[in-house]
């Protein structure tokens, strides 16, 4: 596709961009995987595959987001078949932030798996499934077919299944163990509500969803079913993000898998729920014309409205604030650092959570795409800052065998530059300006004043004080203090720290320059929001317009 | 007929399935997951119905003429088939997971799994 036709054509465009960071990692994956003997070739062409991920990931927010002439969506439909017979891929601003975020962290992890690799060089299957993972969100992320995204969803499952067992200990199988049949579970519930949408609607394509949704009468169809199904749905994406009351898996496989992976669990697979609900609540359900009415006896209290989104909306903030209050409340009294962090990622997610329900719980079309910039941003800032911390805990691990409070002490002293990444990074997730983390928390906060919600916004508060308080034991007890015998012996990897380096300047760097990000952040929001266009640009065909001209050549 | 068929199947392997996970036995939990997806699976299969064939149902049949008869919803058949796969697979990684299990622990019974931290 040249850039002549995106420009002649407005809404949207057909482009081979779509599909390229896909192709990138399938190829990587295959590749290492035939050159399990060679561990040198195997990270050049892992960091090769990085490089090129990154490029296209850039390609895309430019090109197809960004630029002032870019048509702001892309599609691709593979195999050429036209939707919503084939499976097609898409490219919108929500899809490029959610690529280039990922993308950020995957690459640091990356860099970082190069220079330690957990269980030595003879893992030859690390590299493989690294880039499977990656695969996985990334198909997660462009796909517009309900079902390709389950395939994708398990896609990354099966390569994260692996991880938390490879360290191989008897803890770590049990843990491995519990999330598989979690997970597995969580699939047959995906399907049992893949299927009732297809029941319901005809359809499995996310755009034609909308659109025989939007005008149910037009199709023969009744849609009412849909606010059950979407319910299943919610619920499996919850169990991705790690949202109460499917967080208790949370804190095993976080600590069983290696701990550069267990970043891009907390930063790329828990964002993969959190996009799952944005994508279908907003995009393709939030234009069901199904009116709802559920009366709460207890607190007296009417959910109603003419689509599914306030039901969403009651649901996800009674999950966010269980969220807030029971990863804050856990991580205070964790005694390793990434018990900490694991259960900070639960309060986290609470965070992103909160604004999200009250983009859906909201008629007021500002202040909906405000709230989920505000969950945007805040996403970013806990990809960056909690990606980081994870990271560290595998340098302080590999450095001194230990992550237990008990055993630590003195690492500020130790090595300041690991120190200076961690404080960058705790005050992120605290939300001190200039950081990423504090237009995150100010963007949130902001949002519930805005809907007027003052319990949730006492909730925000009280989630802000479990964050300085876990942060500030975290630092007082490994940073600070006597230096342990364990400390003292350490060596520490100076490219390890380096990635760690990097992604603290990022952070800095996002918080300081926050103008351009607040801005892609919009233009994610709004794709989120706009159906009409998504719809547009994917261009759902109906069987009698093809004339039997593309199907039935055979 | 067939739907009630179809309907008390689907039921009755989503109890069976639900009545192993809760076992004490890890390998009858294993049993109980793979048995909950193959109930999802028939779900899936009875979701498509069977329906006059039409290019409107079945865009394949639009250079077909005429002559064609009922026919089941090859869509449902397709995600199942992807679904099975994925089914078989994971099923296979979760016995091999259960015998390591058995190994590092010495034991299959979830209780005493759970005890140990």
């Amino acid at each position: 596709m040249t850039m002549t036709t995106m420009t002649a054509t407005p809404v949207g465009t057909e482009s081979q961009l779509v599909i390229a960071p896909m192709l990138i990692v399938l190829v990587a994956a295959a590749a290492t995987l035939f050159l399990g003997r060679h561990p040198r070739a195997r990270a050049a062409v892992s960091l090769a595959a990085g490089a090129g991920y990154g490029l296209a990931v850039a390609a895309i927010d430019w090109y197809i987001v960004l630029a002032p002439s870019a048509p702001g969506i892309a599609t691709y439909q593979v195999g050429d078949w036209p939707a919503p017979f084939g499976i097609t891929l898409v490219a919108d601003g929500l899809s490029a932030f959610m690529l280039t975020m990922v993308a950020v962290l995957g690459i640091g992890s990356l860099v970082y798996s190069t220079r330690h690799l957990p269980g030595g060089e003879g893992r030859s299957y690390y590299f493989p499934l690294f880039h499977f993972l990656a695969l996985g969100v990334t198909g997660a992320f462009l796909t517009g077919d309900l079902f390709n995204l389950f395939v994708w969803f398990e896609v990354m499952l099966m390569a994260s299944y692996v991880f938390v067992a490879y360290s191989g200990g008897p803890q770590h199988t049990r843990a491995a163990f519990w999330y598989v049949a979690l997970n597995l579970l969580a699939s047959a519930v995906f399907l049992l509500g893949v299927g009732g949408i297809y029941a319901t609607t005809g359809t499995l394509n996310m755009a034609d969803l909308a659109q025989r949704l939007a005008e149910p009468a037009a199709y023969g169809l009744e849609p009412v079913p849909v606010v059950g199904l979407l319910g299943m749905l919610l619920s499996v994406f919850a169990i991705k993000a790690g949202l109460v009351p499917f967080q208790f898996w949370i804190p095993t496989a976080y600590r069983a898998a290696p701990p550069q992976i267990t970043a891009l669990l907390a930063g790329a697979t828990k964002k993969v729920g959190i996009y799952a609900i944005i994508r279908l609540s907003f995009t393709v359900f939030a234009g069901a014309e199904v009116a709802v009415d559920l009366p709460l006896p207890v607190v007296d209290a009417t959910i109603a409205g003419d689509s599914p989104l306030p039901f969403v909306g009651a649901a996800l903030l009674v999950m966010g604030a269980g969220s807030i209050l029971v990863g804050g409340i856990g991580a205070v009294g964790r005694d390793t650092m990434e018990g900490v962090f694991a259960y900070s990622s639960i309060g986290q997610v609470g965070f992103i959570a909160v604004p999200v329900a009250i983009a859906a719980s909201t008629v007021d079309p500002t202040l909906r795409e405000f709230a989920i910039i505000a969950a945007l941003v805040f996403a970013l800032n806990h990809t960056l800052a909690k990606g980081l911390l994870f990271l560290a805990v595998g340098t302080v691990r590999s450095a001194t065998g230990t992550s237990r409070f008990a055993d630590l002490g003195g690492l500020a002293g130790r090595s300041p530059p690991l120190a200076i990444a961690v404080f960058i990074a705790s005050l992120a997730l605290v939300g001190i300006p200039p950081l990423s983390g504090f237009f995150g928390k100010f963007l949130v906060f902001d949002a519930a004043a805005r809907a007027g919600a003052g319990p949730v916004l006492v909730l925000l508060l009280v989630g802000s004080l479990l964050t300085i308080a876990y942060a500030t034991r975290m630092w007082n007890r490994s940073f600070w203090g006597a230096r342990t015998d364990a400390v003292d012996a350490a060596t520490i990897d100076p490219v390890e720290v380096g990635v760690l380096v990097v992604l603290a300047a990022t952070i800095v760097v996002v918080g300081v320059g926050f103008d351009p990000v607040y801005e892609f952040a919009e233009t994610a929001a709004e794709a989120a929001l706009d159906t009409d266009t998504y719809v547009d640009a994917v261009d759902p065909q109906k069987a009698s317009d093809l004339g039997g001209s593309s199907g039935g050549d055979h | 007929m067939t739907a009630i068929v179809l309907a008390a199947a689907v039921g009755a392997l989503f109890a069976l399935g639900t009545f192993l996970l809760l076992r004490r036995d890890l390998i009858r939990v294993v049993w109980g997951l793979a048995i909950i997806s193959q109930a999802a699976n028939v779900y899936l299969l009875a979701m498509g119905g069977i329906a006059p064939a039409t290019a409107d149902s079945v865009p394949v049949l639009a250079g077909h003429g005429d002559h064609v008869p009922e026919t089941a919803d090859p869509l449902v058949q397709a995600l199942v088939l992807t679904a099975i796969v994925i089914g078989f697979g994971m099923t296979a990684f979760a016995l091999v997971l259960s015998y390591r299990v058995y190994e590092e622990h010495d034991t299959l019974d979830v209780t005493e799994l759970g005890d140990r931290k």
